[in-house]
């Protein structure tokens, strides 16, 4: 029988993903994330699976590049400074095509910003802050049962689809001591993608739109793995044609995909006057404001988005046919916004509540947004 | 629906974010209710003023933060100023009377003026039980969680050969308000 306990969020995540079949951990802890680590060091070893302390981020995700070449499945966890430190590697995973996951525990930033103080900005450092054009796919949960259902399905997505998965989580919720039902193992879907024994060297070899095989690296024909822009068998090439297949192999194996990979929930969405667009903490308090509204007659509903890369646009859009206004929370200055703006038709009314000052918004904030809103 | 939120102030080392993830813990996993613990994480856990706000509820929570609070104990004047928002109307108030002194605006609170770390220190002999006092007062004052489970839950949470300055300490939290 599953049970409900009460976890800390940070350790919910660790759970989770050794439940995912995780069997390799490289980080170097920090604030606000540092529980992950420190559960993973003491855990791990009992389970024969291997944990290693780094030197710093940019060693961390190399590990797990590595780890994860040799079939483990890798996971490293950090907060603002450390991921910006590992957007190199995480490019060279990207093209590589090396499944792995990587924690960012949001704080305060930039710089060093407030580590102790939640923010959600780094959403568009999760999109786009390895640089070139590239697939990405990040997971947001809100909910106790959120963090450990998102962050197995980090670890799928990543072995599916052999790309990097971001799990962003919220300093409030890391540090939060809360009830959390942990399923039975078995009652959710682990993905193991079974080594391929490969016949040639062509190991990026594929249609577009398929997923590529996972390669048995050390047990089969040496195989090149590079950085630099590569042919089907993993050598660099410029060519234009080849390199115009690689572009279009790498994102397409997502975006031929998003029925599988995007996950959002809606709340009473299906009368609604205003549509609140919402992730993590930020649509704690919208959920909580949308029910307030309702008490008092406004029609309002939460769009809380899951996958919040691919960014979920087939199914706003869909709302946005019925409903004509929008209201972005986020703890920013504004960054989901833009998503919203370049998706929603001309005759979608935008409003937003954003805010960058170490304080989540609160539920009653959310209402007299939406009460103004709809005036 | 029952829904009830507490919140507990105090200065950094006193034990509060311990007793409000006990609170959660006996809630949650001995009363089958739903149960968040808030706490703030910074620096000031090593002197500065803390909070942790508790949510303890029938239904799922949706915001971890508590925003009506019915419950408000604190053990020093700085965090009581910076925390003594969002409190209910009629919110039962516990502040330690020798280190909490302004109110300012007590509206229609109950308000008690006890002992806390003095008492913990003289009656259950350390301060680091500040956390099962405040604990133990808040089962008396709120019934939020049931007596006997509370004991139950500190007998086997305590620490090898602490359960009975544990138990010493509850005797404490009870009798600090008669």
């Amino acid at each position: 029988m599953s049970q409900r306990k009460v976890l800390q969020g940070n350790i919910i995540i660790a759970k989770a993903a050794l439940a995912a079949g995780c069997d390799f951990f490289a980080g170097y802890p920090i604030t606000p994330s540092s529980e992950i680590a420190q559960y993973m060091s003491k855990e791990m070893p009992k389970m024969e699976r291997a944990f290693i302390q780094m030197e710093d981020e940019i060693a961390s995700l190399g590990a797990c590049i590595g780890a994860s070449l040799a079939g483990k499945k890798a996971l490293t966890a950090t907060s603002g400074p450390g991921f910006s430190l590992m957007q190199e590697h995480l490019g060279m995973a990207v093209m590589a095509e090396v499944p792995l996951v990587i924690v960012n525990v949001m704080r305060g930033g930039p710089s060093t910003g407030m580590p102790t103080k939640p923010s959600q900005a780094d959403m568009m450092q999760a999109r786009w802050g390895t640089h070139g054009d590239h697939p990405i796919i990040a997971v947001y949960p809100a909910f106790s049962d959120e963090i450990f259902s998102e962050t197995v399905r980090a670890f799928n997505l990543s072995e599916k689809y052999w790309n990097p998965v971001i799990i962003l989580l919220d300093e409030v919720l890391a540090k939060a001591h809360m009830d959390v039902e942990i399923p039975d193992p078995g009652s959710y879907e682990v993905y193991w993608e079974k080594t391929h024994e490969i016949s040639d060297l062509n190991i990026y070899d594929r249609n577009i739109g398929e997923n590529p095989p996972r390669i048995d690296f050390f047990h089969s024909y040496p195989i090149h793995i590079d950085s630099l822009e590569h042919d089907a068998h993993g050598w660099p090439s410029f060519d234009a044609k080849t390199v115009d297949k690689m572009q279009r192999l790498r994102m397409e194996k997502i975006y031929y995909n998003l029925d599988d990979i995007i996950k959002y929930k809606e709340y009473f969405l299906d009368d609604a006057e205003v549509l609140v667009f919402s992730f993590g903490i930020s649509a704690r308090a919208a959920l909580a404001a949308v029910k307030m509204a309702r008490e008092q007659g406004i029609k309002a509903g939460l769009f809380q988005a899951l996958t919040v890369w691919p960014f979920p646009r087939a199914a706003l859009q869909e709302r946005f046919k019925k409903t004509k206004k929008v209201l972005t929370v986020e703890l920013n200055m504004g960054q989901m916004k833009y998503e919203i703006e370049r998706i929603a038709p001309p005759d979608v009314k935008k409003q937003t509540l954003l805010r960058a000052n170490g304080l989540p918004f609160s539920p009653g904030e959310v209402l007299e947004t939406i009460k103004e809103f709809v005036k | 629906m029952m829904k009830y939120e507490i919140r507990y102030g105090a200065v950094g080392g006193q034990g509060i974010i311990t007793a409000g993830a006990l609170l959660v813990d006996i809630a949650v996993e001995m009363e089958n209710k739903f149960a968040i613990a808030s706490p703030t994480y910074t620096a000031a856990v090593r002197g500065g003023p803390t909070k942790v706000d508790v949510i303890i509820s029938d239904e799922a929570i949706d915001f971890p933060h508590a925003q009506a609070i019915d419950f408000f104990l604190c053990t020093d004047q700085k965090p009581y100023d910076i925390y003594k928002e969002r409190l209910k109307d009629d919110a039962i108030v516990v502040v330690d009377s020798h280190l909490v002194h302004e109110l300012g605006d007590t509206r229609n609170w109950k308000v008690y003026h006890v002992p806390i770390i003095n008492e913990t220190k003289v009656g259950a002999g350390n301060v680091v039980l500040t956390s099962v006092v405040s604990l133990a007062l808040t089962q008396k004052m709120t019934n939020v969680i049931s007596y006997d489970n509370m004991v139950a839950h500190i007998k086997r949470w305590a620490p090898k050969g602490t359960v009975e300055m544990n138990m010493k300490a509850i005797e404490v939290g009870m009798n600090l308000i008669k």
